[in-house]
């Protein structure tokens, strides 16, 4: 089935609002333009990429029954009541939370890049030719939202990465995409998030002079302007337009500086300089704490975390306090210091859920109107490259938690979709096209098809329904 | 009263947030042109059901928005000639003057004229008459381009910051160190905000205007940049002097700290005990040992990492190493060792996690540690640092701050953070007590920083303000962040992000000036390559040397000379040890074909392994590469080159471009497969591998190491054998003219061929695309090679997949591409109201599903003027396969399951049912009878375009949008026919028409802009 045009440009009138390639890059720049975003309030979203897949065997529940177990080994159909089961034991941390988690079974990313790595493709829904600039396609899922929802810093993403052995520090390449071609920077030490998230706080002489440095910016082109006329005229215009918004939205930034104070957080000076002696765990829960604090002060309402990836070292984790543990080899069944790569699998499993739990806990603790920060939050946990080390991506279980006014109808259940290239199977381009309808993008379809869905004819096209808000 | 309901969503926005701008009193309508209205228009745009929801009643009363919608709508349907419609009463040309003067008068005097906007988009550049362009009746209007500032490319932004970040890349090209530009691998972390669209046809345009993406990107790359020049100019003092004068006391405070803090971590110790003596070692902490886990059991009770995966990493092994190169004494056990490191790294302060990672590291692995010190000779690479004491005063410095600091307890990195404390304010409050910077010296700062930034001295107004707003950041800021901001400031102007291409001197009788010197030699130089110019074309600037056609003319065909410039052609083709994508031409001459038939853009389309019946994803880079290759063959050929272009039936497959390596690496196949054939191979075993051992080494067989053979008995390289000379009989066996050089297995090592870069030659699945059986394949090695079934880049693969669906073709597309590119034709945008899809039916052929579906009279209006033009290239799939038959791919149509995983000539397809294809098309808007007319295939299509002049002229309209940014006009007649001349006199020489249209009035003279939008 295709997509049909007349529907494609409907969605992208309104997804895009008539914005140009670079406009669509900025949505720290953006003014909402769905109006259910904008009847929506504040809402916010979490994408946490883990590394070497999550095998689908791990997030089944141990007390199904045997139908229910027989229907899940078998790839069938199934939708369960958390409430009667218990969580898998690393997903224990969640258990009081319940009633605000789905398991998410069956979604295919076979259209991403799977193997080892994915890069931008598992949230943009396409094949990057490996990491090519060229081959970023669109939007990342999480830039989409992060339009809807606009933000003095638009989107933030964050990761810890290595080459190995270190961890890289500072700002580099990120692994979502602005726009077709484009690769976002993110965060890779929590020192670097601290300082640049927080500068407006923490370093106030630098947004000054920033502000500065524009004002004198708008000077010298609006005299510029002064001397040309029509279209070149209008050209300089545009730019001097564009220095405005910036300034203005310094001018919000520095607005945020009571709201920054207060959630401020404190960073352990192992963070210093990179961190290279911080631990794994410790480095993870300083992001965390970044994270839930750039949410909170409403720097961003998006944020994207790539918790871990194949080269990431990991250093100090409980039970291999002295090991310097690669994912690789774990991928390829390699243990440490005796204890099989199995349980450290585990172990980094539980430490990644120990991180998701301690988001829920602290934004259910921040009030929001009548109720907390969390309830106006999606937080998605999923594998960045599907089933496996080695994944084929015809599965990729996410673990979604969610707040009260959580516009998906899923929360508090099990749910295994039909299996890939079957008859009712959903890919995560259902999957993305599910969240941005429910969040004021109506987009008919978001991502590239499944080529052996296609080949197939089966039908591909637009939310899983049985999701979507009544 | 109604206004237009159906214009789309965006329109309205662009059109609102544009006018609004200058938005004043509503248009008076004067009874002239309400008569003209009402005579013309009414009768279909009036009443409760107006034609298209557009109703002139009571226009006057509308507020302004919606006067001026309508006004553009009747504006763009009067230009474009599509109202009145063709079967009513038509106005006369006087009324039809007098009504589009008055539309645009009103339009722009509200600064409000979408069709003006409309017109400067590459989509609208067909709309100016081909007949009226080359018809010679406009040759003396005086050709000439606005002024303008012209925002840079994306590949002008990657040679910018490289030029800037001094990013100098060498690629190994046949054999030899080449230096190559268009590489976006910087050390510094930037972001492109300034990429092209993907279309084929012409992507750069004068008409962007940057916004607040493209600054808000701008911004951090400028802070990345800024960082990274005070790197540099920390590291050479002749890249920026002034910054590195300016930065001297910060410099030499950084050196002397670095080196101080050095010597510390390096000799604490012994200055500690020099200076203490006695007392050192009672002022030491308690050594508190780590815990460690117990070493894994070595009996192979417990699987234990590998080495390579378990070490630190490089840094912290050679750490490591040269503290056991410190502690090793004779006797000593290891365990002394490690414990006499870890006291060490105790006293140093180390982290105790790492510590812990460390000792947990040498009980498990010291002996394939030792076995790494010895393999990468550590002893030769890490020299043990032996103790020489820093200058008596450095010495006394030292010494009476770690007096001043030390406390009993203290590790050393305590120690060493106090003095350097210390220290640091000291060289701060130095850095204050020695004043603001020298006024003389800020504007050196300045002038330097727009030369290396903005390529040009500053203006006496601008140094001025620059030179004050840099005082102001140095004194505020610091000299290091101070400079850095300016830095930032002069990268976000917008002199940085826009060429510049304004006239200069006198103005001729039309009002016209010529291009500065200046903003010519970058014309120039950005006409033919992603640089600015080159030294010549500096000279020629700063001597007064391009002032004339001549001299421009001069200049233009020294560029097109150049053969010394690398180019990478396209960064996510080319792979540095694998797939060659380079030209030695100027890159923008080679780019236009790319772009304008835009087979690039098979890159981001992915397709069904299953379908390719091999690996689509690899064969497809190589695919772009051997179109990009065949392109640079017939440019360099410069013959005919528009025929060539459409007709060739010589392509690269499976090639490199080198003829030498590609016939040398088939021959040696050829040796070993004649050398082996009647030796009964098959029946070897590794003991006969012995007696053809020269051999085999000769030929460098892959897979076999002939030096293990016998020594290494685990050693059986049968198989790889074997694999080989079965892989090697199948391409020889059936009389083959030659073998093609890919590899029988995977294998490290050298391949059977090598690309122009060294590294192995890969994906032969590029012969699928071609129709050619990897089972049965007659190489060809001297390519390019004439291919059954091909006739020109429209038969290529590369442009057949770019201009198909993701699981089938499109000939609506195909189609639409000639009548655009070729036809010099206009097709409307399809009606937001057309459901575009064709339904699927398992029992038809893509064309019999679109017929029934583009049938009708409403689609086949716009229809006619492209499916005719496209169905004959259904004789290829949408992989660019020919074909008689089209396979109805459908789960009910599957005759046979085919294997999921093979060989490499193995097909993998599943079979299914076909119908034949009908290739039957027809040709039309050519302008010559004798080509127009039904046509039997894609071939006999081709053949008639490649014949006729509206074909030729087209392409050449084309590239004068390319090579001037911007549509052509009544006004550039002669210059296209100029252009078309010297093509046809020089026997079809892209470089003369490039010469004839960088020398062409429309590109030399500039005339000031209008003062309307």
């Amino acid at each position: 089935m295709s997509i049909h045009r007349r529907q494609v440009l409907q969605a992208a009138g309104i997804s895009l609002g008539g914005m140009s390639l670079a406009q669509s890059l900025a949505p720290a720049l953006a003014t909402a333009t769905s109006p259910i975003a904008a009847g929506l309030g504040p809402r916010r979203f979490v994408f946490i990429r883990k590394s070497n897949g999550v095998r689908p065997k791990e997030v089944t529940l141990p007390s199904f029954s045997d139908a229910q177990k027989k229907a899940d080994n078998d790839r069938q159909p199934l939708d369960v009541d958390l409430a009667n089961h218990d969580l898998p034991e690393w997903l224990q941390q969640l258990e009081t939370h319940k009633q605000h988690l789905c398991i998410l079974q069956g979604l295919s990313c076979k259209m991403s890049e799977n193997g080892h790595w994915s890069y931008s493709s598992v949230l943009g829904a396409y094949k990057s030719g490996r990491n090519s600039l060229s081959g970023i396609k669109r939007a990342t899922i999480d830039f989409e939202l992060a339009k809807l929802f606009p933000s003095p810093f638009g989107h933030v993403e964050l990761s810890l990465t290595g080459n190995y052995s270190t961890f890289r520090t500072g700002i580099v390449s990120g692994y979502s995409a602005p726009a077709p071609h484009q690769r976002n920077y993110c965060y890779a030490d929590p020192q670097t998030a601290y300082n640049e998230l927080f500068k407006s706080v923490t370093h106030p002489e630098a947004v000054d002079s920033d502000n500065q440095m524009l004002a004198f910016l708008q000077g010298e082109e609006n005299f510029k302007a002064e001397m040309l006329a029509g279209y070149e005229k209008q050209k300089l215009s545009n730019h001097v337009q564009s220095i405005e918004q910036i300034q203005e939205r310094n001018k919000q930034l520095t607005g945020l500086a009571d709201v920054i104070k207060q959630h401020l957080p404190e960073l352990d000076a192992v963070h210093a300089n990179g961190g290279q002696n911080a631990s794994t765990p410790e480095k993870q829960q300083a992001m965390t704490d970044i994270l839930v604090a750039a949410l909170a002060t409403g720097l961003t309402n998006v944020v994207t975390y790539t918790i871990d990836e194949l080269s990431t070292p990991i250093k100090g984790l409980p039970g291999n306090e002295s090991d310097h543990i690669s994912i690789h080899e774990l991928g390829h069944n390699g243990g440490y210091s005796g204890v099989p790569a199995d349980e450290i699998r585990e172990t980094i499993r539980v430490g990644h859920v120990s991180q998701v739990a301690t988001i829920v806990n602290k934004l259910k603790k921040i009030p929001e109107g009548n109720g907390t920060l969390f309830d106006n939050t999606v937080i998605l946990y999923f594998p960045e490259n599907g089933e496996g080390h080695h994944s084929h991506g015809t599965e990729a279980p996410f673990v979604i938690l969610a707040g009260d006014h959580c516009r998906l109808d899923l929360l508090g259940r099990y749910i295994r979709l039909p299996y890939h290239g079957t008859e009712g199977h959903k890919t995560i381009g259902n999957w993305y096209t599910t969240l941005l309808n429910a969040y004021g993008n109506p987009i008919q379809h978001y991502g590239d098809m499944d080529l052996e869905m296609s080949r197939k004819k089966l039908d591909q096209i637009g939310a899983i329904k049985q999701f979507m808000p009544a | 009263m109604l206004i237009l309901r159906q214009l789309s969503a965006l329109a309205m926005l662009v059109f609102v947030s544009s006018h609004t701008l200058f938005a004043s009193q509503p248009v008076t309508i004067p009874p002239a042109m309400t008569d003209l209205l009402q005579q013309h228009c009414a009768d279909c745009h009036s009443g409760s059901s107006p034609e298209a929801e557009i109703s002139l009643d009571d226009l006057h009363e509308l507020k302004l928005d919606d006067q001026l919608t309508v006004l553009n709508a009747a504006l763009e349907q009067l230009h474009f000639g599509m109202m009145p419609p063709a079967d009513a009463d038509q106005p006369s040309s006087q009324d039809h003057q007098a009504l589009l003067h008055w539309l645009t008068e009103q339009l722009d005097q509200q600064n409000a004229n979408q069709l003006r906007d409309k017109l400067r988009r590459p989509e609208y550049g067909n709309h100016v008459d081909h007949d009226a362009l080359f018809s010679g009746e406009h040759v003396n209007r005086p050709g000439f381009t606005e002024n303008r500032r012209w925002l840079i490319s994306e590949y002008i932004f990657d040679a910018k910051f490289n030029r800037i970040l001094n990013h100098q890349v060498h690629v190994n090209i046949d054999g030899k160190r080449q230096f190559v530009t268009g590489s976006n691998k910087r050390r510094v972390n930037l972001t492109n905000p300034f990429l092209l669209p993907n279309h084929s046809g012409v992507r750069y345009y004068a008409n962007e205007t940057l916004n607040g993406g493209h600054l808000l990107t701008m911004l951090t790359n400028a802070k990345e940049a800024g960082a990274y020049m005070l790197y540099l100019a920390g590291r050479d003092q002749r890249y920026l002097p002034a910054v590195t004068q300016l930065l001297a006391l910060e410099t030499q405070h950084a050196k002397t700290l670095a080196a101080r803090e050095r010597f510390l971590n390096q000799h604490l110790e012994t200055v500690l005990v020099n200076q203490f003596g006695n007392q050192h070692a009672k002022l030491l902490p308690a050594f508190q040992p780590v815990d460690v886990p117990a070493p894994i059991p070595n009996d192979g009770s417990v699987k234990k990492a590998p080495f390579h995966a378990a070490n630190p990493g490089n840094k912290e092994l050679e750490l490591v190493f040269r503290s056991m190169q410190r502690h090793q004494a004779d006797g000593l056990s290891d365990q002394q060792l490690v414990e006499r490191c870890e006291r060490e790294w105790f006293y140093h302060g180390h982290n105790p996690r790492t510590i812990q990672a460390r000792i947990t590291f040498l009980n498990n692995y010291m002996e394939e540690f030792r076995g790494q010190i010895k393999q990468h000779r550590y002893a030769e690479k890490y020299k043990p640092v032996e103790y020489r004491p820093l200058s008596e005063s450095e010495m006394q410095t030292i010494q009476t701050t770690i007096g001043k600091h030390r406390s009993a307890g203290d590790r050393y990195d305590a120690i060493i953070q106090k003095c350097m404390e210390q220290w640091q304010q000291e060289f701060k409050q130095a850095r204050i007590d020695a004043g603001p910077a020298d006024p003389a010296l800020v504007t050196e700062l300045v002038q330097q920083l727009f030369e290396k930034i903005l390529e040009r001295p500053p203006s006496e107004g601008e140094q001025e303000k620059h030179v004050a707003l840099a005082t102001h950041f140095l004194n505020g800021l610091g000299n290091q962040e101070g400079v850095k901001k300016l830095i930032q400031t002069l990268i976000l102007n917008t002199d940085f992000v826009y060429r510049s291409e304004f006239g200069q001197g006198d103005a001729d009788q039309y009002g016209r000036r010529m291009l500065s010197p200046r903003d010519a030699s970058y014309a120039l130089s950005y006409a033919l390559t992603d640089n600015g110019p080159d030294n010549e074309l500096q000279t020629a600037a700063r001597e007064g040397r391009l002032k004339s056609r001549e001299d421009y003319e001069r200049e233009v065909r020294r560029m097109l000379a150049r053969r010394d410039l690398y180019s990478i052609i396209d960064e996510s083709v080319h792979r540095p040890n694998d797939l060659s994508s380079f030209t030695r031409m100027p890159i923008r001459e080679h780019r236009f074909i790319r772009e304008y038939f835009g087979y690039q853009r098979l890159l981001p389309i992915f397709k069904d392994n299953k379908r390719f019946g091999a690996s689509y994803d690899a064969a497809k880079l190589r695919l772009v590469s051997e179109t990009d290759r065949l392109v640079d063959h017939l440019l360099e050929q410069d013959q005919n080159v528009f025929y060539e272009l459409l007709t060739t039936d010589k392509f690269y497959v499976f090639h490199s471009g080198d003829n030498e390596v590609m016939q040398a690496s088939a021959d040696r196949i050829r040796r070993i497969y004649d050398y082996f054939k009647d030796k009964n191979w098959n029946e070897f075993e590794v003991e006969d591998l012995g007696n053809h051992k020269e051999f085999i080494a000769a030929e460098k067989m892959r897979g076999i190491d002939v030096s293990r053979l016998f020594k290494d008995r685990r050693y059986n390289p049968l198989n790889a054998f074997k694999s080989q000379l079965a892989s090697f009989t199948l391409r020889l066996d059936k009389g083959q003219t030659a073998a093609a050089p890919y590899n029988s297995f995977p294998a490290h090592g050298m391949a059977n061929a090598a690309s122009r870069y060294g590294g192995r030659f890969q994906s032969p699945e590029v012969a699928r695309f071609y129709n050619i059986d990897m089972a049965d394949w007659d190489y060809q090695a001297i390519q390019p090679a004439t291919v059954r079934h091909r006739k020109g880049l429209l038969t290529s693969p590369a442009w057949l997949i770019a201009h198909a669906k993701n699981t089938e073709t499109d000939p609506i597309q195909r189609g639409k591409w000639i009548r655009e590119k070729l036809l010099a034709g206009t097709i409307p945008d399809v009606p937001i109201t057309v459901d575009a899809v064709i339904p699927e039916d398992p029992h038809k052929t893509l064309r019999q599903r679109m017929e029934a579906k583009t049938g009708d009279q409403s689609c086949w209006k716009c229809h006619q003027h492209m499916n005719p033009l496209g169905l004959p290239f259904e004789s290829f799939d949408d992989f660019g396969r020919y074909r008689s038959e089209e396979r109805l791919e459908y789960p009910e149509n599957l005759l046979k399951k085919v294997q999921d995983k093979g060989a490499p000539h193995e097909d993998l397809r599943d079979i299914y049912k076909t119908l034949p294809v009908v290739t039957a098309g027809a040709l039309s808007g050519t302008g010559d009878n004798r080509l127009d007319g039904d046509v039997e295939n894609a071939f006999d299509l081709i053949d008639r375009l490649a014949q006729s002049d509206r074909a030729r002229q087209t392409m050449i309209r084309y590239a004068f949008r390319y090579f001037m940014g911007r549509n052509e006009t009544l006004s550039d007649s002669k210059t296209l026919i100029d252009a078309d001349h010297a093509y046809l006199e020089s026997g079809g020489s892209f470089d003369e028409l490039i010469v004839s249209l960088l020398t062409s009035d429309s590109f030399i003279y500039r005339k000031p802009n209008p003062d309307t939008l």
